[in-house]
């Protein structure tokens, strides 16, 4: 059985998804970023200078990366490549749910870095005003989506379950292969 | 000692203190974002008005806040530490926590309404120190140093007329507190004066060949091999060299669980229970806390230390853990 600090990741074929740096995937996380930096200002204030650090999220199961610059209401979040080359300050590379657990709290972000699941590499002071930011966010997936209400609760529900039932999923997948042979 | 025991609980963030306080903490210790207090990282610790929220939803839901004020001024630069007590008083604080006598005569002379405590940075263990701080300053509590055993708790409280407060739980400083200067020989920053053990901008982890390497300040701190877990490079809790052998010079990798001691720091009379942890999130403060509760609650209700252990043995995460002093064995 997987634990909480186990590597859970996407199908396969989730790495041969075509590169989305075309995309608008990028302009549309901007604004969401940009959006909840106007609605919670506080949350980008607890990074204090690391708000212009540039963060690369790299999904180690998808074919893209993230750049963030996450400076309130100059945020920025581009989608590049996996490229080395990529300048940043702080990178952060893991499973895609593992990174998303992180970020609506599900799991615990010290104990996926100690344990190796997460890997985090560059200025170590601005990782660490992320993650304490992150935690005192309490982050819902209405929050990025700019909705409110009951639309905003059905959002939570939908995509937190969602996430949940990916999780478990692709968590028992070693157990099904193994049933196989 | 008569009443039940206070269960003293950390947060270094707003959501933190609301976790603490609804998993059952009978009083949250917190600080402000800046270098008054011992765990000034970045991104942790509260603003003025977050620090204000949080005294009231505290108080709401019946719990205290102790606000740390607890490394030392620097000299000829006390403002900031008086602006800090300022706020905290100002805000409705249920006590400051300070160790330094500058902060300490500054809310005793503007703020005598307010609970003082002695922080364990002033590492306070005997009736004579713990006499000074009560009769100069009217400081009600002592965090007490974790270097006591239960029995020199015992007769220490038998010798003074404050209230003690031992640390139960988390991570371990065994220096005498206040006095570590590892972190300052490593990297010119230290807790006692910066607020800041091990400063996260002077830590790297570097990959190679063989594996991790955690560094802080240049100095290799630990090696760890591809795959293995690692550890935040504290210089007190660093694998070195010395001859031809590698270990654990200064201290084991080991942290705090006092939850057997529990009925005996009672009858030993200490007041309130402290938890170690404003860097640690939600989820562990949480679990720890409600843990914690239960465990008191079965030592009022005069369960044994064993059956006390059992409520807390979900804590130990496979990590090694220590009674610490409060236990002193031969080896």
């Amino acid at each position: 059985m997987a634990t909480q600090n186990d590597a859970i990741s996407l199908p396969a074929f989730a790495r041969l998804l075509p590169s989305f740096t075309g995309l608008p995937l990028g302009p549309l996380l901007t604004l969401s970023l940009r959006s909840l930096a106007r609605r919670r200002p506080g949350l980008f204030e607890r990074l204090g200078e690391h708000s212009s650090a540039r963060y690369l999220i790299d999904p180690t199961d998808l074919p893209f990366a993230f750049a963030v610059v996450p400076d309130g209401t100059a945020s920025v979040v581009r989608v590049t490549g996996k490229s080395a080359d990529t300048p940043s300050d702080v990178t952060i590379r893991g499973p895609l749910l593992m990174l998303l657990g992180v970020l609506d709290g599900t799991l615990d972000g010290d104990a996926l870095f100690f344990h190796r699941t997460v890997s985090v590499s560059g200025r170590t002071e601005a990782v660490v005003a992320l993650r304490n930011a992150i935690e005192d966010a309490e982050l819902r997936p209405s929050d990025l989506l700019g909705l409110r209400g009951l639309l905003g609760r059905f959002a939570d529900a939908g995509i937190l379950g969602g996430l949940s039932a990916v999780r478990e999923f692709a968590a028992s997948a070693p157990a099904r292969e193994e049933g196989r042979t | 000692m008569s009443g039940r025991m206070e269960l003293v609980c950390p947060a270094g963030t707003p959501a933190t203190l609301r976790a603490a306080v609804q998993a059952g903490a009978d009083a949250v210790y917190c600080g402000f974002r800046d270098e008054t207090n011992a765990r000034n990282f970045p991104g942790l610790n509260f603003s003025p008005q977050e620090m204000a929220e949080g005294i009231r939803f505290a108080h709401d839901h019946g719990a205290k806040v102790l606000v740390a004020i607890n490394t030392f001024a620097h000299a000829g630069a006390v403002d900031p530490w008086r602006k800090a007590a300022d706020i905290a008083a100002g805000a409705g604080a249920d006590a400051i926590i300070a160790a330094d006598i500058a902060v300490l005569d500054h809310m005793a002379s503007a703020h005598p309404g307010t609970r003082l405590h002695l922080s364990v940075q002033a590492a306070a263990a005997t009736p004579e120190a713990i006499g000074f701080y009560a009769k100069t300053f009217g400081v009600r509590r002592v965090v007490l140093p974790r270097v006591l055993s239960v029995q020199e708790i015992a007769a220490l409280n038998r010798a003074i007329d404050v209230e003690t407060e031992a640390f139960v739980f988390g991570g371990l400083c065994v220096m005498t507190e206040g006095r570590c200067h590892l972190s300052s020989y490593a990297s010119g920053r230290s807790p006692n004066l910066n607020g800041v053990c091990s400063p996260p901008e002077m830590v790297s982890y570097d990959e190679d060949a063989g594996g991790t390497a955690a560094r802080l300040a240049g100095f290799t701190i630990d090696r760890y091999k591809p795959g293995q877990p690692t550890g935040y490079p504290t210089l007190c809790k660093g694998r070195f060299k010395a001859g031809d052998k590698a270990g654990h010079l200064f201290e084991d990798p080991v942290s705090l669980n006092a939850g057997s001691m529990i009925v005996a720091l009672r009858s030993a009379g200490v007041t309130a229970l402290k938890i170690e942890g404003r860097q640690r999130g939600k989820g562990y403060v949480t679990e720890v806390v409600r843990a914690f509760k239960r465990a008191v609650e079965a030592a009022e209700r005069g369960f044994d230390p064993t059956a006390i252990d059992s409520i807390l043995a979900s804590l130990s995460e496979g990590g090694r853990q220590t009674t610490g002093a409060y236990r002193k064995t031969w080896r």
